[in-house]
């Protein structure tokens, strides 16, 4: 466990030292937010559109923003440049559980996630968008956020450690965009067409999305709020177990 | 020579060779790296023994299996049949306990371009369980030994390849270790940076870590190592001393004086000094 911690802070001066990797997961996001409701927000009038329970249309889009922060999984190129310099192998070498070597990426990617995730909820309460469910939502919502970066993470690592290649898992990162859209993303759930209905409910990603709005838009709604947990749970753990099959036969 | 059936013969589950002091003894350790398609014989079934106190040599054209070799004595690389022990443990059967009794600098410095030099150091204590402040003591310890205190607490990216090599040794000694792998050490070194890693690695060995170095310069073989071995195509081809290397070409060839250790080589491999120089690099003594 020191050793993960040990590796988890040389992930976090690495992230800190390359700033220019971690500003466009905090700007990509706000742009699509503004774009967002720049286009929706006339059509879904805060006075007349139930399903926002009285906010504007930017409250409403915030979860996808803030997921769409949790996705860029920037550590596991990061992953992929340890392989290529040698530093990995250098690790491997080292006595310490394979774990370890993973889920020291993992915590970094958590602390990382907290960070943006905080960054983004603060401008958006800058600009009135308020979180329904107080102070102890504000720090759920964050967590789940950051959680979700975590099973994010994990999953770029997959094909970082698979592919050893830094294009692949770029481009697998963009497996995550149409994700991001089988969502209720723009409208609730049961507003959507039958066929999206269906795919948006078999996406697990919506129902971290709808933890997240629901912590915003409305007071606790626990039912929502555990099923973005539970799904949340299971994936990281799937993602987990993966990375260190994957990093125990690393040949 | 080419007849695979013995060598690679599997032994069974918990075979115990006879002495288990030596720091490195391999048996008939065979490497396929295996695509679906075909399958590349890195490594054909060899035989090594290295004892315990010296500087052994592994010397071999591009592409003869050195690296592979040491991979898998380092537990990097998963061996596809043969044993091998390094410090008395079974590399296979407990690579934790071998990764604690040994250092190992590759053959792509192996580093994180994005810390300091001290850092780099420090991590590497941690990760052998020292304490904090036990780490920060070795890595300046470290620092003073490489040369590298004035660079410490720069990023690693603004080192030139001599500095890396040197940081990359030093980061192989945090832990004492009993066995020091290093797979060609000077290689991209100019003549005084190569001198400095010589000094070091005679003066690790005289405080008892035993090292395994492969090299693609014979004078360095020459100078260093008290035992070598030649691997070719994935096979031992001689193995001896250097001079009684030297001597036995002498005699098998009725020379008059002793060939160099080049000699030795190009005979080991078959190669002509013509069809070699693309392969082999001399040091000028
Ligand atoms: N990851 C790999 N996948 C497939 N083949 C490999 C791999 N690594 C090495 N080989 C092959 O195995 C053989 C031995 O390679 P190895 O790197 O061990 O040689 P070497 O003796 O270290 O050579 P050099 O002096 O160039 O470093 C070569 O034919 C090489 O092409
Ligand atoms: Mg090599």
């Amino acid at each position: 466990m020191r050793q993960t911690w040990v590796l988890g802070q040389r992930a976090l001066r690495e992230a800190a030292r390359t700033p220019e990797a971690l500003l466009p997961t905090l700007f990509i996001p706000l742009f699509f937010l503004v774009v967002n409701v720049g286009q929706a927000g006339k059509i879904f009038p805060a006075a007349h559109t139930s399903f926002l329970h009285g906010q504007g249309y930017g409250a409403f889009q915030l979860p996808s923003s803030l997921l769409l922060a949790g996705s860029f999984g920037t550590a596991a190129l990061f992953l992929v440049e340890d392989i290529e310099g040698g530093y990995f192998d250098k690790l491997r070498a080292s006595p310490v559980p394979r774990t370890a070597i993973v889920l020291g990426r993992l915590i970094a990617e958590s602390v990382k996630g907290l960070v943006i995730a905080t960054g983004l909820v603060v401008l958006a309460l800058v600009f009135g968008i308020s979180i329904a469910s107080g102070p102890a939502g504000f720090v759920i919502l964050i967590a789940l956020t950051a959680l979700w970066s975590v099973v994010f993470v994990g999953f770029m690592q997959l094909i970082a450690l698979k592919t050893r290649s830094a294009a692949a898992t770029q481009s697998a990162g963009l497996v995550f965009f149409p994700l991001l859209f089988l969502t209720p993303n723009f409208v609730p759930r049961h507003m959507l067409t039958r066929p999206m209905e269906i795919a948006a409910t078999l996406n697990p990603v919506t129902y971290v999305m709808e933890a997240v709005r629901s912590l915003i838009l409305q007071d606790f709604v626990w039912t929502s709020i555990l099923r973005g947990f539970g799904v949340v749970a299971v994936l990281g753990a799937v993602m987990i177990a993966l990375n260190v099959r994957l990093i125990q036969r690393y040949d | 020579m080419d007849d695979l059936g013995s060598v690679v013969a599997r032994r069974p589950p918990g075979y115990e060779p006879a002495g288990t002091s030596a720091a490195v003894q391999a048996e008939a350790l065979v490497k396929h790296y295996g695509g679906r398609t075909s399958v590349i014989e890195a490594v054909r079934g060899v035989d090594l023994t290295v004892e315990a106190g010296e500087v052994f040599g592994f010397l071999g054209p591009n592409g003869a299996g050195k690296s592979t070799t040491m991979r898998m004595l380092t537990t990097l690389l998963s061996i596809t049949s043969g044993t091998a022990r390094v410090a008395g443990v079974d590399v296979a059967g407990d690579p934790d306990a071998v990764r604690r009794r040994i250092g190992v600098a590759l053959q792509e410095a192996g580093l994180d371009p994005r810390q300091t030099g001290r850092e780099l150091l420090v991590l590497q204590g941690r990760l052998f369980d020292l304490s904090a402040a036990e780490a920060a003591a070795r890595a300046e310890e470290l620092l003073a030994l490489v040369e590298l205190e004035e660079a410490a607490d720069r990023c690693i990216k603004g080192y030139s390849g001599g500095m890396k090599r040197r940081l990359d040794l030093a980061s192989a000694l945090v832990h004492r270790p009993e066995v020091l792998f290093l797979d060609e050490p000077t290689t991209g070194l100019d003549p005084a940076s190569r001198l400095t890693i010589w000094d070091e690695v005679r003066r690790i060995n005289k405080r008892g870590t035993t090292v395994f170095l492969t090299t693609q310069y014979l004078e360095e073989a020459d100078q260093l190592c008290d035992r070598l071995a030649i691997i070719d195509g994935g096979l031992i081809v001689r193995e001896g001393t250097p001079a009684g290397l030297k001597s036995e070409l002498r005699e098998r060839r009725g020379l008059a004086s002793d060939p160099t250790l080049d000699d030795v080589f190009l005979d080991a491999t078959g190669r002509t000094r013509d069809r070699a120089a693309g392969d082999v690099q001399e040091v000028a003594p």
